[in-house]
Formats: structure tokens, C-alpha cells, sequence
């Protein structure tokens, strides 16, 4: 009984936690589409370099959010070992 | 719990020496990262090998595009006197790639994208940062070493004295953010190819149950497997480069950030006007 509460618990936080991430990851990579847009709107010439400039601005932003999922993932499959 | 019956991608097989927590290896991630060196150390030494002055070969081509990328960034974040950085930022960068690419192939059982594994990554970061550390007690000197602590240079001594802890924070999260990232991101990715093939075989089992589930199992279990294929290219070719360029790059804006502070110093002549130091967050 008291092993299901725990992992239940453990299942609605990780949800939680991937939920906030994702908000997070979403606007992190909104906001460099859209600088990169604006730059390239008023610079066309440069979007080559402005582009590598945002994939790498995604790849640091997704970071986090993989970084939730794996904790996250770790935190149940943990809890789901620890608790008897 | 449906998808924690098989081993999930995380738990690692260990194999002890003796009975203590410090002689007790992931031996899998052992045989994996093996794998990556010596397929690093193959290539590199191929490259050497086949060394020519006149009409490079494409791998030399790509080689030198790749090095002369890193001079030039070296250059603009820590300036003259970088060249040192050169070697440990490719070869970490190369290894991370490679390491990653690995996971391209069919991978039999203890083989696995090596970078999964905390241990690993955390290695790598730590390598890292002690020679930052070293080399901002070189260039600044023990005394410019502790007044980077005190940072912001251009404010009050009350407010540089409260944002010591801060610069002290700093610090101590470099290591875990570089490790951690690269960690999570490869983890996160075999993660998902473990869930979509867990969907995948649950899907499989829907369609002998007659009715409206087989119809389920039928149509989605060809788009679950298109996912997984669509997901492990994007994870492969696009998360596992960019990590690998980030680490890199990361490790050049370190050595950039180590030498704050010494253009007021007054020693160390420099030939460029100022470092472009870039801050960094996550």
C-alpha cells in the first residue's frame, strides 16, 4: 500500500516535472526561432552563421529538458526499486 | 509497472574487484567507451598516417576545417597563447562525437552509446575543468586567481564582497552542467528508443485480441516504428553533434572565462584589445 502511494506520487511528479520542462524547452525555442527570424528578416545575408548560432542555442535550451526527462525517469524507476 | 519489466536503459551491469564502492565498474560502459577510443585513435593516426602538403584527402580536408574552426574560436574567447587548448578541446569534441555515432550501429547487448553513463561524462567534465582551474592560477597568479571571485571588477567593494558566493556557486556548477548535459541528453535519447520499442511490442500484442484493438495495434504499430526510426536519426545526427560541438565549445568559453580580470591586472601584454568573454547559463 504504502509502496503504491510512493509510486504514485513518483509518476505524478515526474509528470509534472516533463510538463514544466516541456513549457520551458517550448519557449526557449520559440524565442531563438524568432530572434533568428528578426535577423534574418533585417540581415538576409547572414542567416547561414545565424543559423548555426540558433541550432546551437536549441541544442543548450533541449539540454534542460532532456536532462528532466532523464532525472525524472531515473527518480521513478529508483523509487519503484527503493520502496517496498 | 508495464515498461520497468526488462531492464531499463540506466541500470548498468557492474563487475568488482574487490568489495567497495571504488573498484566496482560499469563494465559495459567500460567496453563501450573502449570501443569509442580506439576507433578515435584509429582515425586520428589514419589521418597522420596519410599526411600530405600537397592536394589533402577529404578526411585531412575535414580535419583541417574542423582544427582551423577551433584556432579561430580559441582565439577570439582566450586569445594568443590558447594553442595548448587546441588538442584537449578536438580531441574531447572527436571522442564525443564518436562515442555518440556509435549508437548509429546495431549495438549487441553491453555495448551502448558510451556517453550514457554519468561516470563517463562526469570524468570528461572534471578533466576539464582542474586544467581551467590551473590554468587561471597560471595566467593570473594566485592573488588574481581569488579576486576573480569578486566579480563584478567594476562595482563597489560591498557589492563584489556579496557576490562571492555567487561567483563561488558558479564555479562548482560548471562541472555539473557540462557532465550533466551531455549525460542527459544521450540518456534521454536511448530512454525514448527504450520506450518507443516498449510501445512498439505492447502495440504488437493488441493485434491477435480481435475487435476494436487490433485495429489500434494495426494502424499505430507501423507509425510507432517510423517514430522510432525518425527519432533515433534526430537523436543520433542532430543532438549527438550538436552535444559533441557544445562540449567544445564550452570548454573554449571556460578557458576564456578563467582569464577574467587580467587586462586591469596590468600584467600580461595583450595583443588583442579585449577577450569576448560570453556568459553562460544551464
Amino acid at each position: 500500500m504504502n509502496h503504491a502511494i510512493v509510486l504514485a506520487g513518483a509518476l505524478i511528479a515526474a509528470g509534472i516535472a516533463l510538463g514544466g520542462g516541456a513549457i520551458g524547452a517550448a519557449v526557449g525555442d520559440g524565442l531563438a526561432g524568432n530572434a533568428t527570424i528578426q535577423g534574418t528578416a533585417r540581415q538576409p545575408e547572414a542567416q547561414a552563421r545565424l543559423q548555426i548560432i540558433m541550432f546551437l542555442i536549441i541544442g543548450l535550451v533541449e539540454a534542460m529538458y532532456f536532462i528532466n526527462l532523464a532525472l525524472g525517469f531515473y527518480f521513478i524507476t529508483a523509487v519503484a526499486s527503493g520502496v517496498k | 509497472m508495464i515498461f520497468l519489466a526488462e531492464a531499463p536503459p540506466g541500470t548498468h551491469p557492474t563487475v568488482s574487484i574487490c568489495n567497495a564502492w571504488y573498484c566496482t565498474f560499469n563494465y559495459d560502459s567500460l567496453i563501450s567507451s573502449a570501443i569509442a577510443i580506439v576507433i578515435t585513435l584509429l582515425v586520428g593516426f589514419l589521418v597522420a598516417y596519410r599526411l600530405s602538403h600537397g592536394v589533402p584527402g577529404k578526411l585531412q580536408l575535414l580535419f583541417e576545417f574542423l582544427i582551423d574552426y577551433v584556432r579561430g574560436l580559441i582565439r577570439e574567447s582566450v586569445g594568443e597563447g590558447g594553442g595548448f587548448i587546441v588538442p584537449l578541446a578536438m580531441t574531447l569534441g572527436f571522442y564525443i562525437l564518436v562515442a555518440n555515432w556509435l549508437d548509429f550501429f546495431p549495438l549487441a547487448e553491453p555495448v551502448h552509446p558510451a556517453n550514457a553513463d554519468l561516470n563517463q561524462t562526469l570524468a570528461l567534465a572534471l578533466v576539464v575543468i582542474i586544467v581551467v582551474q590551473a590554468y587561471s592560477l597560471r595566467v593570473l597568479g594566485v592573488r588574481g586567481y581569488f579576486r576573480r571571485f569578486t566579480k563584478p571588477f567594476e562595482m563597489a567593494l560591498p557589492v563584489r564582497i556579496a557576490f562571492i558566493p555567487l561567483n563561488i556557486v558558479e564555479e562548482l556548477v560548471k562541472p555539473v552542467t557540462l557532465s550533466l548535459r551531455l549525460f542527459g541528453n544521450i540518456f534521454a535519447g536511448a530512454l525514448m528508443v527504450y520506450l518507443i520499442g516498449s510501445l512498439i511490442t505492447f502495440l504488437a500484442g493488441l493485434v491477435p485480441s480481435g475487435g476494436l484493438t487490433t485495429g489500434l495495434g494495426v494502424v499505430f504499430g507501423p507509425l510507432a516504428e517510423l517514430g522510432l526510426i525518425v527519432w533515433k536519426a534526430f537523436d543520433i545526427f542532430f543532438v549527438g553533434t550538436i552535444q559533441a560541438f557544445i562540449f567544445t565549445l564550452l570548454t573554449i568559453i571556460y578557458f576564456g572565462m578563467a582569464r577574467e580580470g587580467l587586462e586591469e591586472e596590468g600584467h600580461g601584454e595583450r595583443q588583442r584589445p579585449a577577450p569576448a568573454t560570453a556568459e553562460t547559463g544551464g
